[in-house]
């Protein structure tokens, strides 16, 4: 299968407030996160900046999916010092964050509708009005390579488009923050660039993007920052 | 041999449009239609809550609801009766043998279906989707709704088991019923009758309709399923 | 070898009580009465034969008999019992008994027929005042007599007030009961019922109101199989003095509910 065209021009913003590049958007001053007696790790002093793509890697079961899970507030951490948007917290995830922090599975759900549904869902949740909502839909998927596929269902999807679709559905809401779980995993060699792109082009956006993957050909991209999850502690490589 | 000619008769019947045969299947229709209609938002939304909020009892709530699955729809259609008889508690309402106390019954038969169904449904439906739903913007309670869209096909397989239950039962709708020509005489009840008095045919006849009414809908089922197939 | 000889045994035991069976088909007034449960053991200490009650309406009885399903059939409902003769299903016809029929209805009594003295002049009144009456609609052998009654005064029953509901006569009494009606009813099932319903008789012992109940074999030349020796047994006993003296023996408040002999004419 020949390799969709995917579009890397940068897209209208729908945010109002663009940061300063070396500004930090997420500050995590410490966050831990244990499974009844065991300590799964023990974060201190991380600092996530725009425009920046990380790598997060470690062995499995090291803590990389619950990090992302943390992060995006589908899983409560033990203790909590977060800086994020303006706001800080030490206790429960705010929900307005949840406008600027998205998160994508390792084998992300896809509504049983079809390619134009799933995308648009996310700005429907926002009720952003259906012509402007149309428009960002259309951009979204050209920006994944998935125009030929509009209306056809997930289920007929190939494993690599899926995961396109995943990052599109996310992308068109402008996230500050993309969280994205082994995106590269389950795919053909042919498939994985592709994805590769589609990060590529959000960091140039000014997004910040955290992947947590083995993927040499994403750890191996020049800018990438590395953070490894070992024995419960994180460094920055 | 007989059987055929009654069989034959009864084709005949249902084809040249018999006013009486006719006018039972829409009864049927309406009371069970009615039944649904009233049931279903309660159940679905009692179903959705025991699978999604725990709270002190819950334990109990779902193994009753469970048991109330196969409960014989005579022993409903008798608690019914007993409250609406004219020496009952409710016997001033005069519900007893109208078709609103028909419904009232199906709609009680019918309730533990829909709810268990949804219940495993959406107990079913990984949580995953509610998350994804909730990452990409929506509050619980529309999450909630996706979920429950997302697994629809389930639900619904639990509404055409309820109004197969219920379309076809006779012993609730006898007793609050009445069997009376023309006002609370459905199907199942004129099926009864019809036996009795020896008229195979009329019976037959409406045995014929339920059949076709089931297998109509199972296909209209497995239609819409087959759209919505998971991979 | 020995779960084999078990398990034949298992089916045959019960097959050796068959072999003294006799199957009769009735109606469910006749055997919601009581009576059978009383008679009918006297009859099987006499000859040993067990008779096995199957109770359905009057057409479906007189249909298990012409199919050879049963051995014997009672019911009260003589222009079909005629037919069944005429028909040939069966050989030979006896009058058993009577009963009679009774209007009963609501302690008001809105159509005002107490001290009526005919029947069919009492459903007259019924219907022009448009009471409410319940039939049992279910061509028993109830509600052919209602429906003889009412072709005497040359009325179709039609309306809001005529409501036929296809159930038995307890059934049927206990909706006239709630819905303050009148019905039809045979002496015996509303004795039974009386005090649950709250109805009261309003017509009763006049012309038209009798019940007459005929036994009938089934014909062996049209079905060899059935237990034709056994059926004449039950019929020559029931109509015999002995079988009369059995009948009497039915009361409920000291009133006796089955006359034996033929129904005086109407």
């Amino acid at each position: 299968m020949t390799a969709a065209k995917i579009s890397t021009t940068a897209l209208p913003t729908a945010l109002p407030t663009a940061m300063p590049n070396n500004e930090s958007m997420l500050f995590i001053k410490r966050l831990t996160k244990s499974f009844g007696e065991r300590q799964l790790f023990a974060i201190n002093n991380l600092s996530l900046r725009p425009g920046t793509l990380y790598v997060l890697t470690g062995d499995n079961g090291s803590g990389k999916t619950t990090l992302l899970r943390i992060l995006a507030g589908l899983e409560p951490a033990d203790t909590l010092d977060m800086t994020f948007a303006g706001t800080s917290t030490t206790a429960v995830y705010p929900p307005e964050w949840r406008q600027h922090i998205i998160h994508v599975h390792q084998h992300p759900y896809l509504f049983q509708s079809n390619v134009e549904a799933n995308v648009a869902y996310g700005l429907i949740m926002r009720k952003v009005p259906a012509a402007t909502r149309d428009v960002l839909v259309s951009e979204a998927i050209h920006w994944a390579g998935l125009d030929a596929r509009r209306g056809v269902p997930p289920k007929r999807l190939s494993g690599g488009e899926r995961q396109r679709l995943a990052l599109a559905r996310a992308k068109v809401l402008e996230p500050k923050l993309l969280l994205v779980d082994e995106p590269t995993a389950n795919l053909d060699r042919h498939a994985r660039p592709q994805i590769v792109l589609l990060l590529q082009n959000m960091v140039a956006a000014q997004r910040t993007v955290v992947v947590a993957c083995h993927d040499r050909e994403i750890i191996d991209l020049p800018g990438v920052v590395r953070l490894d999850l070992t024995d419960g502690a994180l460094t920055t490589a | 041999m007989e059987l055929w000619a009654a069989t034959q008769e009864a084709l005949r019947m249902l084809f040249t449009g018999d006013p009486e045969l006719w006018g039972v299947v829409w009864i049927s229709l309406k009371v069970s239609g009615m039944a649904l209609l009233i049931a279903t938002p309660v159940a679905v939304l009692s179903g959705f809550v025991l699978a999604t909020v725990s709270f002190p009892g819950r334990r109990a709530v779902v193994v009753i609801l469970q048991s109330f699955l196969s409960f014989p729809t005579v022993v409903v259609g008798l608690v019914l009766y007993v409250l609406l008889a004219r020496s009952g508690p409710l016997g001033e309402l005069g519900l007893l043998y109208t078709q609103t106390a028909m419904i009232l019954g199906q709609a009680i038969i019918a309730f533990p279906v829909l709810a268990a169904f949804t219940l495993a449904s959406v107990q079913g439906a990984d949580r995953i989707v509610h998350e994804t739903a909730v990452s990409l913007g929506a509050s619980p309670s529309r999450a909630a709704l996706t979920t429950l869209f997302e697994v629809r096909f389930a639900v619904m397989a639990g509404l055409f088991n309820g109004f197969g239950r219920v379309i076809s039962e006779v012993g609730c709708a006898m007793m609050v019923g009445g069997n009376i020509a023309g006002s609370t005489r459905n199907i199942p009840t004129a099926i009864s009758l019809e036996t009795a008095k020896g008229e195979f045919s009329q019976g037959i006849a409406l045995g014929i309709v339920l059949i076709v009414m089931a297998l109509v809908i199972n296909g209209a089922f497995h239609t819409l399923q087959g759209e919505g197939q998971l991979k | 070898m020995k779960v084999l000889l078990a398990v034949a045994l298992a089916f045959l035991l019960p097959l050796q009580g068959l072999a003294n069976e006799l199957r009769l088909a009735t109606t469910t007034s006749t055997e919601a009465s009581g009576l059978l449960a009383l008679i009918l053991p006297k009859f099987e200490k006499l000859t040993g034969i067990k008779v096995k009650v199957i109770s359905v309406g009057t057409g479906q009885a007189l249909k298990l008999a012409e199919r050879g399903d049963v051995d014997v059939v009672m019911v009260h409902s003589r222009p079909d019992e005629d037919k069944y003769m005429a028909a040939g299903f069966g050989t030979v016809r006896r009058d058993v008994m009577y009963n009679d029929f009774i209007i009963v209805g609501p302690k008001t009594d809105p159509a005002k027929l107490r001290g009526e003295r005919n029947a069919s002049a009492a459903l007259m009144r019924i219907a022009k005042t448009e009471s409410k009456f319940i039939s049992r609609g279910d061509d028993s052998g109830t509600h052919k007599k209602e429906l003889a009654l009412w072709r005497e005064v040359n009325i179709t029953p039609k309306g809001k007030w005529y409501l036929e509901v296809g159930q038995g006569m307890g059934e049927t009494l206990t909706m006239a009961g709630n819905l303050l009606a009148y019905t039809l009813s045979d002496r015996g099932t509303y004795l039974a019922h009386r005090g649950r319903v709250g109805l009261h008789v309003i017509v009763t012992q006049v012309p038209g109101l009798y019940n007459p109940y005929g036994i009938m074999d089934v014909n062996p030349a049209k079905h060899p199989h059935t237990k034709h020796s056994y059926a004449l047994k039950l019929i020559n006993w029931i109509v015999s003095p002995a079988g009369r003296d059995a009948i009497l023996e039915l009361k409920v408040d000291g009133a006796v509910l089955f006359t034996p002999g033929p129904a005086p004419k109407d």
